[in-house]
């Protein structure tokens, strides 16, 4: 026996939405407050502390800048694979998709190649509340990313078969991811001056 | 809201840190180079940003 | 326009626990929630034997701890302490709200509102096994060196920083147990909004569902605070950093190696701005529960369903800026103190509007008291005494003499375990005929209720004397060290004696319960002549619910309607004009 589940795909009349939209803002809203909680902690430490490092003289500026152009950019393609799905495109959707995964994994690479340049020099996150602070915020951050490369990658690999069976359904699905994918970018962009920039 | 909406919303907040960042490289740091890379990239999304809208117009923001 | 775009959800599994389906979902929850909660029950038993006489072994079982928790079957102090970390934490986040979240929110609110099942069905069965990965973590610390968790179910640091490896198992079984509810509260408020039948529009929804949807919300994003807070103690415990160790703090005589800087204060707000939204989220779904019994059961609607929706709206609102209440004595500054005491004074208004209405939902009603009846009756003078107990906690001068005594857990054992347990147990022999098709045993039901009943006062009231004697209630002999305490300490004997008895009338409830599924007798399918859509199902419902989906015409509780022949106008029942009927809402 199976049973279908109303407005997965087509948008409810009253509210306007379709299930995995609303599902998707409210997950966004719960990972606002998490990192809401982790800005805010940062607020409070810093104004407690008898002093506060310039980000600029610890962290490698950049090397932050270049992620930030990285970032910007998967979003761009992120938000253009989408565009090309509603215009019935999947070879370009396609492209797009695999160029915003490249993008993210060269993000990662960089901040790995960050960390270890920190760890060469013994800057470790017992070292100071800063540095706690910034390995666990980015930290965070890039497993977010990760669980966001995770994603497309599954859309990449089972794209061709979903967009088969059910084209609005996949279309959907790839706006939540586009959704999702925003907003841990837009993490970066206040992460990236509040760390290294003040 | 839909992913158009909330493209528009990163992009201008992009613009701005990229406007911000721009400044504060060349005015603070005076590191000319990173500078203009962000006043480049800057002005590209504020460009794209408009071009964006106009080109997906037959897109709800909902 | 057919069937190619809407979501095909076919049960993958054939084995129960696999089940995609939100009945079996709840049960699951429902049963593992309950397990959790006689664990966290027994695990109280045996501190009462400590606090009831302190140095003596344990009697019967005491062999069984080993000679690192018990040497002789005489409790160590940092056993007794594990336990008490352990039992909140297992109370709080694995029984009792997995069971009115997880068990009676899943397994009701789409069948309240007309829907085949929930919005999201995979992540729903997620949400239940990372809710047991939690549990198993909690309990797996308990074998771990050093033991489980020992710095209180609040988990403060320094002391929760420097502790054993158990804290370290505690924090990850709380991560796991914030992405449950995490994906729980999506599932739970995307359903409401979006799965509601055909005519069933805001204000015709069930009051329970109404909780639920308050609920979700305080979960999802209160959570999240804990969730970080955490993260970051982990990383105070694991790779060293000193968010919560503040510059120069001493241990033992020996000064700490931190790198400094840190905030013991942070973490007490992050957890409470959890922490007491959570108190919410206990007592919200059993106000719920006990709606919906208090409506069946008086055969008229509720008085004032209104207020009490936008009550519940209000304190789901102000459940977000009340916390430091909880932090009246940390010095935090008389200011902020303020605030904190003016918007806990606020927030106890919703709660007496809530309360108030049920209370007068009782007036003119022809009362049936059945026996989940009784569970919701006792629950309002219960609930009450909880609630007005807590004015003192809430404002700052009184505060300081009251808290962290035994009258801070009287206060709120009885809004948590003679409120929302009692609702819990309600709930249990109230939608019984639902989930099974039969009915509980209402002789055995009424010797459970009427024991805890009692049983639970006697357990919990004395508290308030102890409390008031200015007894702390964090000491592992109960406070025979202190002189001051000495013409109280009478009564702890008087409570763990209640405590076990409260555990021998337990048996009826259990026996019942197993019993019942088998053997209960048969009843029809709308056994307690009810109105919401849940009794519109067949019992028990099979996998999609309804067939067709109902449609919806009127408000939920129409009991007693002038002028229709029956006493109960069900919300899908459709009436042709003119019958003679006006219709409502």
């Amino acid at each position: 026996m199976q049973i279908n589940i109303p407005y997965a795909t087509e948008t409810r009349p009253d509210t306007g939405l379709h299930n995995a939209k609303l599902g998707i803002w409210l997950f966004l809203a719960s990972e606002v407050m998490l990192f809401g909680v982790l800005f805010s902690s940062y607020v409070l430490l810093r104004v407690g502390a008898e002093s506060w490092p310039r980000g600029a003289d610890i962290l490698d500026v950049p090397l932050g800048a270049i992620n930030t152009i990285i970032l910007i950019a998967s979003s761009i393609t992120m938000v253009r694979s989408w565009t090309s799905l509603l215009k019935n495109d999947f070879k370009n959707f396609r492209l797009l998709l695999s160029t915003t995964e490249l993008l993210g994994v060269i993000f990662l690479v960089v901040k790995c190649a960050e960390y270890r340049l920190k760890f060469e020099h013994g800057l470790y996150p017992s070292g100071s509340t800063f540095l706690a602070i910034y390995f666990t915020m980015t930290g965070l951050h890039a497993l977010h990313l990760l669980g966001g490369i995770v994603v497309n990658a599954y859309h990449l690999v089972s794209g061709k078969r979903q967009w088969n069976l059910n084209p609005e359904k996949f279309t959907h699905r790839i706006e939540a991811a586009g959704l999702y994918w925003h907003f841990v970018d837009l993490i970066w962009i206040i992460l990236f001056p509040l760390l290294y920039l003040t | 809201m839909s992913l158009k909406a909330f493209h528009i919303f990163f992009i201008s907040l992009s613009s701005l840190l990229s406007f911000g960042m721009a400044a504060w490289t060349i005015f603070l740091k005076n590191d000319a180079l990173l500078g203009i890379v962000f006043a480049i990239l800057a002005f590209f999304l504020v460009v794209y940003g408009v071009r964006f809208l106009m080109n997906q117009k037959n897109v709800s923001f909902l | 326009m057919e069937n190619h775009e809407t979501q095909i959800s076919k049960p993958k599994s054939r084995l129960f626990f696999l089940s995609t389906d939100h009945k079996t979902i709840g049960i699951l929850y429902g049963f593992t929630g309950l397990l959790f909660l006689l664990l966290g029950f027994s695990i109280m038993m045996l501190m009462r034997w400590q606090l009831a006489f302190p140095g003596q072994p344990i009697p019967f079982i005491g062999s069984w701890f080993g000679q690192d928790r018990a040497p002789g079957g005489i409790m160590l102090p940092e056993f007794y302490n594990q336990l008490g970390a352990m039992h909140g934490t297992i109370m709080v986040f694995l029984g009792v709200v997995p069971i009115v979240v997880g068990a009676f929110g899943n397994y009701l609110v789409p069948l309240q509102i007309g829907a085949p099942d929930m919005a999201f069905p995979k992540l729903n069965l997620m949400s239940y096994w990372l809710y047991v990965l939690g549990g198993l973590c909690a309990l797996s610390s308990f074998f771990m060196p050093g033991g489980a968790a020992q710095s209180g179910w609040t988990s403060y640091p320094p002391l929760a920083d420097i502790a054993t490896a158990g804290q370290t198992f505690w924090l990850i079984a709380i991560i796991f147990l914030a992405l449950s509810s995490m994906l729980n509260s999506i599932n739970i408020i995307t359903t409401i909004v979006q799965l509601r039948a055909k005519g069933l529009t805001f204000m015709r929804l069930p009051f329970f569902v109404w909780a639920q949807f308050v609920t979700g919300f305080l979960l999802l994003l209160a959570f999240p605070a804990l969730e970080a807070a955490s993260v970051l103690q982990l990383m105070d415990r694991l790779a060293g950093t000193s968010f919560f160790l503040p510059s120069g703090l001493v241990v033992s005589g020996q000064p700490l190696s931190v790198s400094g800087g840190g905030s013991p204060l942070l973490w007490q707000h992050l957890f409470w701005f959890l922490a007491h939204p959570e108190v919410y989220v206990l007592i919200l779904p059993a106000m719920g529960i006990v709606a919906e019994i208090l409506a069946n059961n008086t055969r008229k609607p509720l008085w004032g369903y209104r207020s009490m929706v936008y009550a519940t709206i209000f304190l789901g609102f102000m459940s977000f800026l009340v916390w430091a209440h909880h932090m009246f004595l940390t010095g935090m500054g008389t200011i902020i103190s303020g605030f904190f005491q003016a918007t806990t004074m606020i927030i106890s208004i919703p709660s007496v509007v809530i309360l108030l209405a049920l209370l007068i939902s009782l007036w003119g009603g022809s009362i049936r008291f059945t026996t989940p009846m009784l569970f919701a009756l006792a629950f309002l003078p219960m609930f009450g005494i909880g609630g007005l107990t807590g004015l003192p906690l809430g404002l700052t001068i009184s505060d300081i003499p009251l808290h962290d005594t035994y009258y801070v857990i009287g206060h709120f054992h009885y809004i948590v375990a003679l409120g929302t347990v009692f609702a819990i147990f309600g709930g249990i022999y109230y939608w019984f005929p639902k989930l099974t098709g039969r009915k509980m045993n209402d002789a055995l039901g009424r010797i459970h209720f009427a024991g805890s009943l009692i049983f639970m006062n006697g357990v919990f009231f004395p508290m308030f004397i102890l409390g008031l004697a200015g007894v702390s209630r964090r000491l592992w002999d109960g406070g025979a060290q202190y002189q001051f305490a000495q013409h109280v300490l009478h009564w702890h004997e008087f409570m763990s004696i209640s405590a076990w008895l409260l555990a021998v009338f337990q048996i009826p409830f259990i026996v019942n319960l197993f019993w019942s599924i088998r053997k209960g007798k048969k009843v029809r399918e709308n056994y307690w002549d009810a109105t919401t859509l849940e009794w519109a199902a067949s019992s028990p419902p099979p996998h999609g619910n309804f067939f067709p989906l109902p449609e919806v015409y009127r408000s939920p509780y129409e009991y007693s309607v002038p002028g229709y022949t029956e006493d109960f106008l069900p919300q899908n029942r459709f009436m042709e004009e003119g019958s003679g009927l006006k219709e409502k809402g």
